[in-house]
């Protein structure tokens, strides 16, 4: 789960000749005699190193020049701090460290116009340790950028017992450079335990004053009965 | 429904009837007849014939049907029954339950809805039979911390009030409870209890939101009683009388709405308001504070409550009526009664019937209650109008409105009303009479 | 107190003059969440809103069922509103699992969504009126929405949850006849809600009471992060349909309605003209649809997701409406983030009710617009 798959003009050879053969296989399901079994073509296909796991045809996207643009303009500012993820039209996202957050976000608003922040969600990565937090940052100001949304992201440390608040599982928050993710974060501290450093109220927002359980948007937290 | 109710047996079923005459009778004559009896020291009989009218006598000259209606006349001629059917009681409840239900069915009909549809044969006309009843057998739930006494007693205090106000009301020329002769005096001291009924009872409830509507309520009922008053200065200086019989009268030519405008639509504003009708019901604006005053009254005391605010519904239409649109005036439409069946009497086939005092109510009365009638429906409609066109004030602008704007136009009213007098148009000795 | 207070816990001072109400769920003037509200005589010192009395987990839940599976409880926010919230759905859904969707389902998806649309708006309106006294806009609008409910339940066979829309398409075609009795509709719907205008918009006590109450300026607007028709009667012309236009929403023309004030009046009166829009909307595409086709791509069996995500989003009833889909090769969604329009615009409760007073809050609260059953998903 670890790494994204970028679509971009790269590495597009061998996803296609991955998709080829998926469709052929799935295409000869009547007739089995001179055909491989599934355990057999799983082999051969592992050992020649092609991924079946998707059966979605990958559509190349080229690259947009503007939103390229604005990726070039971070990474010449920031360097090795931000990692861009995927560039796509309309949609970017950069990966960064914690520490280095509040620059960067200072910088997305003064510089790149975008002015407030659509949403603020957390994923569980347990496997990894890690929960990363993603804001997606919109612009109402700017009329270019009307459309497009920057996706901002960050991980932090996760632990295996959480005490929200208490632990490793912090981060700086953006309540000063963007108004508008003060309920976001709450929301997202309550719900993967998250501590935002710096926001003024960091409390319960939508689950009940009592609950004494780990925060539940967290894999090991298992829906009964499911 | 079969398995709970057991089989009908002829025999139970006229055991059940044999008791059922049985507690009538005992009842009826131990406790009834004495009860009779007591109360007779308080009222008038009539003497007639020189005989005074007890109960057996009445019964034996019933059984003469010659006497009938001459009974029955004399019957109807007494205080109580004023009080308690004709202009009275019974008269303003009759009026104000036949409001509710007209109101239900306008409203709906402004709405683009039926109203209550199924309670009754013809387009649910008994639906206030059906909520009467309902209400009747609801549980009464008097909240733990409240203040019993005074809790029990204000919806009795507030029909009580609202009753005595219906009562200042004349309906037909001599047809009025009691005729003081401050009579407008006496409805604004009546008025005047309003605002503390609605203090106690919200007092008493000890609850945080009866307490805001209670507090509401005060404010409009008090900011609202000033304009009410001083919009009806304009006729007691026309009139020079503060009797409500004597209004009326003079009102025989012209009605005093011609020359008052202002101070008609003045009085209907703060009629709006002390009858808290949208769109100035804040004491129970549902929305923002629950029921406001009501909110702990459950079961027959929200009846009796329901009641009185209708009882006062029909007072402040038919105090309109008497001040600004002529009372009873009005041009003889009701036919007069055929004078041959006073001389002749009735003949159906080969019978003839000499029924003597057979005109029970004259025409005059007849006519002078037609037009009341009449004159007050056309103003409770237009009272209810309003509820289903605006929605409500807020507190602030109430009190604005009451304060600064309707006191200017009163008193733009009285200074109309004096140029009047002085003018020598209107009053003593004036051109109109 | 010198003991460490944990994370979040405040103390409370307890102060003669001010008084604390419980604007609570059980009351008629507050739908399905609390305020907490500190008042001073009349004005309104400070406000907490407590939404979360309807939280589900709808994100929670969503991971532990497909993306089909997904559909009938991800609409469950806003049961009348329903092909609204799934359109974003889809949409990052189709992404992932690049399908493409017949034309013809494109058109009737717009058509769908317009008429809910409607019919939510007309429910605001409705508990609007309701909200301050006026019982006669309370049964109008409840009375001229079954016009569209009764459209929908031709279409899906649902008055509300319809789960209409599916990735791939819609779930099934429009019954036959559906287009004279559509447009038969739309234009009696428009002739009924021109008489709003007189009896409400006009109303002189409804603008005593709106005009001037809640400014929310321009520049406040764009701060907070508002949206829907809260930013557009404050003068941000920003509309998903006309900047990101998602299915065919570039082939039909239409204006977006922005209003300069701010107040609460100019926020109850930019859903009731974008109304009018929509019918235009429902009349165009009904005139452009093509007229047979396929409604519904086929998806494989137990369709999975690469290692990739989708953010799309797209213009609701409240505002714009995220759908942020994270799948990972299995055929369950690894996280689905919605991003609603009451949660965004939750943060301006708070900030517009302070100093307000007691009376304006139903008129302000209620003009934002603000569905706390979606905003506590």
């Amino acid at each position: 789960m670890g790494s994204k798959k970028k679509v971009d003009k790269e590495s597009s050879e061998t996803n296609i000749d991955a998709t080829e053969l998926a469709n052929d296989q799935n295409n000869e399901s009547d007739d089995d005699s001179t055909k491989l079994t599934k355990e057999e073509a799983k082999k051969y296909y592992e050992e020649k190193g092609i991924d079946l796991s998707h059966d979605v045809p990958i559509h190349v996207q080229p690259i947009p020049p503007f939103e390229k643009s604005m990726a070039d303009k971070i990474v010449s500012k920031f360097g090795q701090k931000v990692v861009v993820d995927y560039v796509r039209p309309n949609r970017i996202r950069m990966n960064t460290k914690r520490e280095d957050i509040l620059d960067v976000a200072y910088f997305i608003r003064d510089e790149l116009k975008f002015d407030h922040a659509e949403s603020v969600g957390g994923v569980d990565y347990p496997d990894s340790k890690e929960i990363e937090v993603v804001y997606h940052l919109g612009s109402y100001t700017d009329e270019q950028l009307g459309n497009k949304i920057l996706a901002l992201a960050t991980r932090v440390p996760r632990e295996d017992i959480p005490n929200p608040g208490n632990d490793s599982t912090r981060t700086p928050s953006l309540r000063d450079v963007f108004y508008s993710v003060e309920f976001h974060e709450r929301e997202c501290f309550e719900m993967f335990g998250v501590f935002f450093e710096g926001h003024p109220d960091n409390r319960r927002l939508l689950l009940p004053e009592d609950w004494a359980d780990i925060p539940p948007f967290r894999k090991d937290f298992k829906i009964k009965g499911r | 429904m079969s398995t709970i109710a057991p089989e009908f047996r002829l025999s139970r079923f006229i055991a059940s009837l044999t008791d059922i005459i049985f507690w009538v009778l005992l009842i009826f004559s131990i406790v009834g007849l004495p009860l009779v009896f007591i109360i007779l020291f308080y009222i008038k009989l009539p003497v007639i014939n020189g005989q005074l009218l007890t109960p057996y006598l009445a019964l034996t000259w019933m059984a003469n049907p010659a006497n009938t209606v001459p009974i029955i006349k004399s019957l109807i001629h007494t205080e109580f029954f004023r009080i308690i059917a004709f202009p009275g009681f019974g008269f303003a409840a009759l009026l104000a339950a036949a409001t509710i239900f007209v109101e239900r069915k306008f409203l709906a009909k402004i709405q683009l809805r039926v109203g209550p549809l199924y309670c009754g044969k013809i387009e649910g006309i008994l639906q206030l039979m059906g909520d009467g009843l309902k209400l009747i057998s609801k549980e009464i739930i008097i909240p733990a911390k409240a203040d019993k006494p005074i809790f029990w007693v204000a919806p009795l205090l507030f029909v009580g009030t609202a009753a005595a106000f219906a009562s200042l009301i004349p309906v037909a020329s001599g047809w009025v409870v009691s005729n003081p002769n401050v009579g407008l005096l006496a409805v604004f001291a009546t008025i005047g209890f309003f605002p503390i009924i609605t203090v106690l009872s919200s007092w008493s409830a000890n609850s945080k939101w009866p307490f805001i509507g209670g507090i509401r309520a005060l404010h409009q009922m008090i900011s609202f009683e000033i304009p009410l008053i001083l919009s009806l200065l304009g006729i007691v200086i026309l009139t020079g009388t503060l009797n409500l019989t004597e209004i009326v009268e003079s009102q025989q030519h012209y009605w005093w709405i011609m020359f008052m405008p202002i101070g008609a639509i003045v009085f209907f504003t703060t009629i709006l308001a002390e009858l808290e009708r949208i769109p100035f019901d804040l004491p129970e604006a549902e929305s923002e504070i629950v029921a406001g005053w009501l909110t702990e009254f459950s079961g027959m005391m929200y009846g009796l409550i329901q009641l009185g605010t209708y009882l006062k519904l029909y007072a402040f239409a038919g105090l309109f009526t008497v001040l600004f649109l002529g009372g009873w005036n009005g041009p003889m439409i009701w036919p007069p009664f055929p004078a041959d069946i006073i001389t002749n009497g009735i003949t159906i086939g080969p019978v003839t019937a000499h029924i003597a005092g057979l005109p029970l109510f004259d025409q005059d009365m007849l006519n002078g209650t037609l037009w009341f009638v009449i004159k007050t429906v056309g103003v409770i409609l237009v009272i209810l109008l309003p509820r289903g066109v605006f929605p409500r004030i807020r507190i602030d602008l109430l009190l604005h409105t009451g304060w600064y704007k309707l006191i200017g136009l009163a008193f733009i009213n009285i200074f109309i009303a004096l140029g009047l007098l002085y003018a020598g148009v209107l009053g003593h000795g004036g051109l109109i009479q | 107190m010198t003991t460490q207070l944990p994370p979040g816990i405040q103390l409370e001072t307890i102060d003669d003059r001010i008084m604390t109400l419980n604007v609570g769920p059980q009351h008629p003037g507050s739908g399905h969440m609390r305020l907490i509200i500190k008042v001073d005589g009349d004005y309104i010192v400070s406000c907490d809103p407590d939404p979360g009395y309807v939280h589900r987990g709808e994100e929670k839940m969503a991971e532990y069922r497909n993306y089909i599976q997904n559909i009938p409880h991800l609409e469950r926010p806003v049961i009348h509103d329903s092909c609204n919230i799934l359109y974003p759905y889809c949409l990052a859904v189709e992404d992932l699992l690049g399908i493409e969707v017949p034309e013809r389902a494109k058109y009737i998806r717009v058509i769908a969504s317009e008429l809910n649309r409607c019919i939510y708006t007309l429910y605001w309106l409705a508990i609007y009126g309701i909200f301050l006294g006026h019982s006669t806009m309370f049964m109008w609008p409840a009375g001229d929405r079954e016009l569209f409910i009764d459209l929908l339940e031709a279409m899906s066979g649902a008055r509300v949850t319809h789960a209409y829309f599916v990735p791939g398409g819609v779930r099934n075609d429009l019954p036959a006849n559906f287009e004279e009795r559509c447009l038969r509709q739309v234009n009696y719907f428009e002739k009924r809600i021109k008489e709003y205008e007189a009896i409400f918009y006009q109303n002189p006590v409804l603008k005593q009471r709106t005009e001037g109450t809640g400014i929310l300026s321009r520049m406040d607007a764009i701060r907070l992060g508002t949206t829907g028709s809260v930013l557009r009667a404050s003068g941000v012309d920003f509309d998903l349909r006309k900047k990101e236009p998602y299915d065919v929403y570039e082939n039909l023309d239409f204006e977006t309605q922005v209003m300069k004030e701010g107040d609460s009046y100019a926020r109850s009166r930019i859903p009731y003209l974008e109304m009018f829009e929509s019918c235009r909307i429902i009349k165009d595409a009904l005139r452009k649809m093509p007229k047979s086709g396929s409604v519904r791509t086929k998806l494989k069996p137990n369709p999975k997701g690469g290692n990739d995500e989708s953010y799309r989003r797209v213009e609701s009833g409240r505002g714009s409406l995220g759908f942020h889909v994270i799948s990972n090769n299995r055929p369950e969604p690894y996280r689905v983030k919605i991003s609603v329009g009451s949660f965004r615009n939750l943060i301006c409760i708070p900030y517009l009710l302070k100093g307000e007073k007691l009376g304006n809050m139903p008129s302000v609260y209620w003009s934002l617009n603000y569905w706390p059953v979606e905003a506590d998903r």
